[in-house]
């Protein structure tokens, strides 16, 4: 086990050099260049608009949901906001943002300095633009997991664009995980299993993951697309489809779609520590195994998404729980990494500055505060108590979602920021944002948690004016306009330092230690 | 009142726990990150750790298996005897009152023995056991009785049976769809009703009592 900084596996190469590669980019080469950095920078600039999109709409309806009572949007227009603000956040940021922060790091990490398949790496682009123009232009109100037989009997007439589109994410994110897991086996060529970086390890899991579970949602979308249009009857059970069906095909893709940014966050957290840091992961190895494990339990336990549609007394249901329980395991081996690294020797003075080290922070923290509710939420009789449907399973994901793996990606875009601006952030503002941040994103989650504790529905545009649901909504749109208020911080500071910020030195993010700091001492 | 999975004690060791996992989790990181003394762990702390973890999810699954095992035993319908499907009679002797439910879009019918339906209302007495059967014909459904602390999903085509032990305080308690049916999703509610002295014909803002008639 590594103990020394082992730069092969940790992929700290003197290569990285800042330069102001977006300020002499035009825009031609942005958007069709081959090169590596070209390609990510398109995904992250994309990420960012879909980000401005999906919280924007998400500021509408929470408005609307502020206070008790239909203020200003119908039933209709809320739940098309609604389900644009969830397919636009997984599908158009948080997805293509994790992924595109490493398709910038692979080839620095891997030292291939290419990203192999760049065409497919287009062609996943430019299918996920046309996904997410149909799905403005249809604006379908069935929310981002499109429960048949509901989602072929709402809409208007072009509700048939949301079924062509969930069908076009599928192809899009299929052509990405060929695209990861082909670099992934181009770093294996290289470095070999062994000393494979992280990065490699996260790219050939995610990578595996998007190849195999997005099939099916292929299927979903071709399915509903056929089933409007009454060619066949796969879901309708008015036709002679079958919900179940619909739901075991649906969650084959919907619960691996949770790892799609969450591995690609883990995998940019193993790579930006070590460097931040300045000495490697306390473990390799129990990193890697987390990275199989959470890859191989992913994809069984989808049915723990609709288990109150069932008993427990089957031996199927009783298997689904158990291994939704332990997918539990690998998920905390890898924050035990994270903390007996950072517990082994001094933080530098160097990364408690740095913006970045302060998000990964806040990322690990986050996946604690949302990821110990699993325990609970994998059980089938708590789950048909408070948890099914209620806020309960929004804050779970949100925390996940957006206070992990969100949080990881903005910490891996400030890291390359000096690498592709040759200028540092300011500071001052990037300060703003993370605690803008973390002041709302704290609240919201947890008064998700208050109110889906109180059984708090989801997807009402409208509710009860019972004590304990007001405070709370109330709450989570003001912590909602918080986290809005830092994004604009962010994106004033990312425009203005590219032009005026200050020069990054040929290393912008040295390792600094105060001299006073105590060595480390072995443990007891 | 009993709620209907008999959560109270067990939910309580389970919420402790998870509550447990995140402030261990939170302080180790926070010690890591403020605390001048450094530790480096040996490898055996996390074979510890994962073995803490494995007693952790074994006791999550027995206690979830086991509460909603009981709870499922007073559900119990269908036996089959020589392939043949035969209702168990005394089963439905287990509860005071049994409603046969249609969640539609969007709304809950109920209908008692008598074939009395009542349109988003389930009229019971103070601490009954009752059964609902739960059915519906358009899409998926929820069903939840937020004060029994119980929720199911209807698919349409099957027949979901909860019970809940209705509360001794007479009052409105709310019945809630929670998962989106549709446009009119939010307004999918229902009241039960648990009747004091005197019954409960006026139902305020809660949706009309009619009789099948």
């Amino acid at each position: 086990m590594a103990h020394e900084l082992d730069h092969s596996r940790t992929g700290a190469a003197p290569h990285w050099k800042p330069e102001n590669l977006i300020g002499t980019m035009p825009l031609k080469t942005l958007m069709f260049s081959d090169d590596y950095r070209c390609i990510a920078l398109k995904g992250i600039l994309t990420a960012f608009i879909m980000l401005a999109l999906g919280g924007t709409f998400a500021l509408i309806f929470r408005t609307e949901l502020a206070v008790p009572g239909a203020q200003f949007l119908g039933a209709r227009v809320y739940m098309t906001l609604m389900t644009l603000h969830g397919m636009v956040m997984v599908f158009g940021f948080l997805i293509p943002l994790t992924i595109s922060v490493c398709y910038y790091m692979i080839p620095k990490v891997l030292g291939t300095e290419r990203l192999e398949w760049p065409k497919v790496a287009h062609l996943s682009y430019w299918i996920l633009m046309l996904a997410a123009v149909l799905l403005i232009i249809g604006r379908p109100d069935f929310t981002w997991t499109a429960y048949a037989p509901m989602s072929l009997r709402v809409g208007s007439d072009l509700v048939w664009m949301g079924y062509v589109a969930i069908f076009l994410v599928a192809v899009s994110e299929f052509l990405a995980g060929l695209v990861l897991w082909r670099n992934a086996m181009m770093g294996v060529a290289k470095c070999g299993w062994k000393k494979l970086p992280m990065m490699g390890w996260g790219a050939a899991v995610v990578g595996l993951l998007m190849i195999v579970s997005t099939i099916p949602l292929g299927f979903i979308g071709i399915g509903l697309l056929t089933d409007w249009l009454e060619m066949t009857a796969w879901f309708d059970p008015a036709r002679g489809g079958s919900v179940k069906f619909f739901l075991y095909v649906f969650w084959t893709y919907g619960h691996p779609a949770v790892y799609l940014p969450f591995v690609p966050a883990i995998a940019i957290l193993y790579t930006l520590m070590p460097r931040i840091l300045g000495r490697p992961m306390w473990s390799y190895w129990s990193g890697v195994i987390a990275f199989l494990l959470l890859g191989l339990f992913a994809m069984p336990i989808g049915p723990h998404h609709f288990q109150p549609l069932y008993t427990i007394s089957g031996w199927y249901e009783r298997m689904i729980q158990i291994f939704t329980l332990l997918v539990f395991i690998p998920s905390v081996l890898h924050v035990f990494n994270w903390i007996a690294t950072l517990w082994g020797d001094p933080i530098p003075k160097s990364a408690q500055a740095s913006v970045p080290f302060k998000f990964m922070i806040s990322a690990i923290a986050f996946i604690i505060y949302g990821g110990a509710t699993a325990y609970v939420n994998g059980q089938i009789a708590t789950d048909s108590d408070f948890i099914h449907n209620t806020y309960w399973i929004p804050a779970h994901f949100h925390a996940m979602f957006f206070g992990f793996a969100g949080q990881m990606a903005f910490a891996g875009f400030y890291y390359l920021y000096p690498y592709f601006t040759g200028r540092m952030y300011n500071q001052r503002m990037a300060n703003s944002h993370f605690w803008l941040w973390q002041i709302g994103l704290f609240t919201k989650i947890t008064m998700m948690f208050v109110a889906g504790y109180a059984y708090f529905p989801r997807w009402v545009y409208d509710y009860l004016p019972l004590k304990e649901w007001v405070m709370p909504q109330m709450m989570i749109t003001a912590a909602g306009y918080l986290i809005g208020l830092g994004f604009l911080i962010f994106v004033f500071n990312v425009a203005l330092s590219a032009t005026r910020g200050e020069r990054a030195p040929d290393e912008p993010w040295p390792v600094e230690h105060d001299d006073a700091a105590p060595s480390a001492v072995p443990a007891e | 009142m009993e709620n209907a999975l008999g959560l109270s004690g067990g939910q309580t060791l389970l919420m402790s726990i998870t509550i447990g996992i995140t402030l261990l989790g939170l302080v180790g990181l926070a010690m890591a990150l403020l605390m001048k003394k450094r530790w480096k762990l040996t490898y055996g702390i996390e074979y510890l750790f994962i073995a803490a973890l494995l007693v952790m999810a074994y006791y999550g699954d027995y206690a979830s298996t086991s509460v909603y095992t009981a709870y499922q035993e007073d559900l119990r319908v269908n036996e089959t005897v020589s392939g043949e499907i035969v209702k168990d009679v005394d089963r439905d002797k287990k509860f005071d009152r049994i409603l046969r439910v249609v969640a539609f879009q969007w709304g809950f019918a109920f209908i008692t023995a008598e074939e009395e339906i009542s349109r988003n209302a389930a009229i019971v007495k103070p601490g009954e056991r009752v059964l609902f059967q739960v059915v519906t014909n358009d899409v998926i459904h929820g069903f939840n009785i937020p004060v029994a602390r119980i929720t199911a999903e209807i698919d349409p085509g099957d027949v979901r049976e909860l019970w809940i032990r209705a509360p001794k305080k007479p009052g409105k308690y709310l019945i809630q769809c929670v998962n989106y049916c549709g446009v009119g999703h939010a307004q999918m509610k229902a009241w039960l009703v648990v009747e004091g002295d005197t019954p409960t014909a006026k139902l305020k803002n809660s949706g009309e009592k009619t009789n099948g008639a």
